[in-house]
């Protein structure tokens, strides 16, 4: 399947999630810089997949479809948007005989020919029947995603399954695993692999259950439930995933010192793809811009849930991409290794105070905040040192305290500290105290209007 | 052998793939998918989340996998310090809610009163991304009422058998009370910070939302879905993006944040 089918369906996933149901088709296949058409086949696409992946009906319009992968705290904890990594299309000759070969693998193992023979006699008739030679290279693809391994001993090899994850653990061992899983996964940055992981698991663990508890008399959706969905994760980023999309790409290409190609729309210009269109009727101008760049470091944005890739731009110096807004990223030539691990050095430094990317000179900052008043526990002081990276509390009393962080530039610690409202006052420096109260003046006034009028 | 790139698009992960292996009840995981668990297990949550022969078992399984490594290439930012990840009552609770079993439950409060053996019924395990901490969500069976209570609070907890109806009768209150509880607001981009739409959406992402775009004046306002008790949440997140988002329907939370820039104010001497 090709990459360019990803980037759109990612970026097409991203909007639908973020902007869920607020455009209607042209106004969708606009924005992604696609034709009507496109989005319509895409839609039905996912649909399809969506259904087998979570074996929903598909409903109608793309509104539903949004509805479908709107967010559902309580109800379960499936990452929804996972199903993007799921949606390959595969040529449903090669879909039932990879799926054949790996579970006649799990019974026992086997070499190329037996799984020939196996192949011949177990496909159904209409399907067209493989060769030793498909067979060979489809071991060797599963090998090397280290799906089954080569058994030692003499030719003809055997292979056998790689699952003892999955299958020598006794139910109480699964379950510890599974839930360990799910908590990494959705707690931990990377996470893709750990929710594909989670999939299998989850099976694996509801395969096991069903053969153990025949005397439960519960609701299916109920066992269901108790069984797999035990945690819930309060304010965490579903769209981080989709943007995880690139990350290992990106890693392998800081690893081996490579330089990057990419096609980039910044999340600022309102356009978010261009697909290549063979078919003049739809070619259009691309709004996205071709960037080369050497990717230094990957960083992940707790505040928002976003990636962003810092690169040595040839001519604009350290540049930041945002890597919801980077497609067609191809891998270019090798940088010097002295000159890379310079510049990785020179932008860590710089980095150093950066409460996010910001580089600019460093300023102190002092704020102080004000302790919950009527004998409540002191959350803003716990609030404070859990989110307050590196700064400090320099001084203290009963109604308040003084925290003091030097920071590269205000502009990114500044929503911080304003989303403590009246418990945080900002004293140094001054500039940033200023705005401060211009910005509160500003909020004032939206509330002011409205409270008159309701009056 | 040498291993691929790791890459979440492998066609091994395919649906249709998926769809067949689970009529066969054969399960797969990639060097890729066991690579990152080997490195998870490296956290210290994993002798929290294990026993001890578990953990010696999986590591004994995962020892011939490649080691993920990230070589320095990615780094969090503007986290909450780090605090520890697994909680000593989680393995027991959740063997509770996955038996559908009832609970007496001991609790002291913040203000450091004592409540003793409650009769309840475990419902979920939240963790708090923001305060990185769990909580238990339960059932009281006397008062018949939700409630959150810190994990760090809870002073002991012992299973109690419940009838197979009443745990259904409590799922159902449940979901009833989650429902009653639902409130809605309707907040506003400004206009001129739609540059910094796909920020403010992405601030947003981590609630349940709608977003409505009106074409003719460009106006975009999102309607958010959140469990009253979580009103303070969504004031933090209003207070953070500041100018940029001003609430067009919620009386709670209008009134909410004209008190926080009044006070604010007060504060800088400007009330």
């Amino acid at each position: 399947m090709a990459r360019e089918s990803f980037d759109k369906e990612i970026q097409f996933l991203r909007m639908l999630v973020l902007t869920s149901g607020a455009y209607d088709r042209q106004q969708y296949a606009r924005r992604l810089g696609i034709s009507v058409h496109t989005f319509d086949k895409t839609i039905r696409r996912l649909k399809e997949v969506l259904g087998t992946v979570y074996r929903q009906l598909p409903g109608e319009e793309s509104r539903e479809f949004a509805d479908m992968l709107r967010y559902r705290y309580y109800e379960s904890a499936d990452p929804l948007l996972l199903f993007l990594y799921r949606a390959k299309s595969l040529k449903e000759s090669e879909s039932r005989r990879l799926a054949l070969l790996l579970s006649s693998l799990q019974e026992t193992p086997q070499t190329a020919l037996e799984l020939l023979d196996t192949c011949c006699s177990e496909l159904p008739d209409d399907t067209p029947l493989p060769d030793e030679k498909t067979i060979r290279s489809d071991l060797k693809y599963l090998e090397e995603v280290g799906v089954i391994r080569r058994e030692p001993g003499p030719r003809p090899y055997r292979y056998r399954l790689q699952d003892g994850l999955l299958t020598d653990l006794s139910f109480d061992e699964l379950c510890d695993l599974y839930d360990y899983v799910d908590i990494m996964a959705n707690t931990q940055v990377p996470s893709v692999q750990g929710y594909l992981l989670r999939d299998s698991l989850k099976r694996a663990l509801r395969i096991k259950a069903d053969g153990m508890e025949t005397a439960d008399r519960r609701p299916l959706q109920d066992r269901d439930s108790l069984l797999t969905e035990p945690f819930c994760y309060k304010y965490h980023y579903p769209s981080r995933i989709l943007d995880e999309a690139h990350l290992h790409t990106l890693l392998h290409a800081i690893e081996h010192r490579r330089r990057i190609q990419f096609l980039y729309f910044s999340p600022k210009s309102g356009a978010h793809y261009g697909s290549r269109n063979t078919n003049p009727l739809f070619e259009r101008e691309t709004s996205g811009t071709l960037e080369s760049a050497q990717p230094l470091r990957v960083v992940y944005d707790h505040q928002y849930g976003r990636w962003y890739l810092l690169a040595a731009h040839p001519k604009m110096g350290i540049r930041t991409y945002r890597v919801e807004g980077m497609t067609q990223i191809v891998e270019g030539e090798e940088v010097s290794e002295d000159v890379h691990l310079e510049r990785q050095q020179a932008l860590q430094m710089k980095l150093g105070r950066s409460w996010l990317l910001d580089t600019s000179r460093p300023v102190k900052v002092r704020a102080r905040f004000y302790r919950p008043a009527g004998g409540q526990p002191d959350w803003i002081r716990e609030r404070v040192e859990l989110q307050g990276q590196w700064g400090c509390i320099t001084e203290e009393d009963e109604t308040s305290f003084v925290y003091e962080i030097e920071v590269s530039g205000t502009t990114e610690i500044k929503p911080w500290l304003r989303s403590f409202g009246s418990s945080c006052e900002v004293l140094e420096p001054r500039r940033l105290r200023q705005e401060l109260i211009d910005e509160w003046k500003e909020i004032e006034g939206y509330y002011e209007a409205q409270d008159s009028e309701s009056l | 052998m040498k291993r691929r790139i790791p890459n979440p698009f492998e066609k091994i992960f395919s649906y249709s793939i998926m769809s067949r292996l689970d009529e066969s009840a054969s399960f797969t995981s990639t060097s890729h998918e066991r690579a990152w668990l080997k490195r998870m297990l490296e956290h210290p949550a994993a002798s929290g989340a294990f026993t001890a022969e578990t953990l010696g078992k999986l590591r004994g399984l995962l020892t011939a996998e490649d080691d993920l490594s990230f070589s320095g290439g990615f780094v969090e930012k503007a986290g909450a310090a780090g605090r520890p990840l697994y909680h000593p009552l989680l393995r027991p609770l959740r063997r509770m809610i996955l038996a559908g079993s009832g609970m007496r439950l001991t609790i002291r409060t913040r203000s450091g009163l004592e409540f003793t053996r409650q009769p309840g019924f475990p419902y979920k395990l939240e963790y708090s991304m923001a305060r990185r901490e769990w909580y238990l969500l339960w059932y009281h069976r006397d008062e018949q009422t939700l409630l959150t209570t810190k994990l760090d609070t809870v002073l002991g907890v012992y299973a109690e058998p419940v009838s197979e109806t009443e745990t259904a009768a409590a799922l159902g209150r449940i979901k009833d009370i989650l429902d009653a509880r639902r409130e809605q607001a309707l907040i506003e981009v400004l206009p001129a910070y739609r540059r910094e739409l796909s920020r403010i959406l992405y601030a947003f992402s981590c609630f349940d939302k709608e977003v409505i775009y009106e074409e003719a004046q460009e106006v975009y306002r999102i309607r958010l879905t959140y469990l009253s008790d979580e009103a303070e949440y969504v004031l933090s997140k209003l207070r953070f993006l500041g100018k940029r988002v001003r609430v067009v329907e919620g009386p709670r939370l209008q009134q909410r944040m004209l008190e926080s820039a009044r006070l604010a104010l007060g504060r800088y001497g400007q009330g």
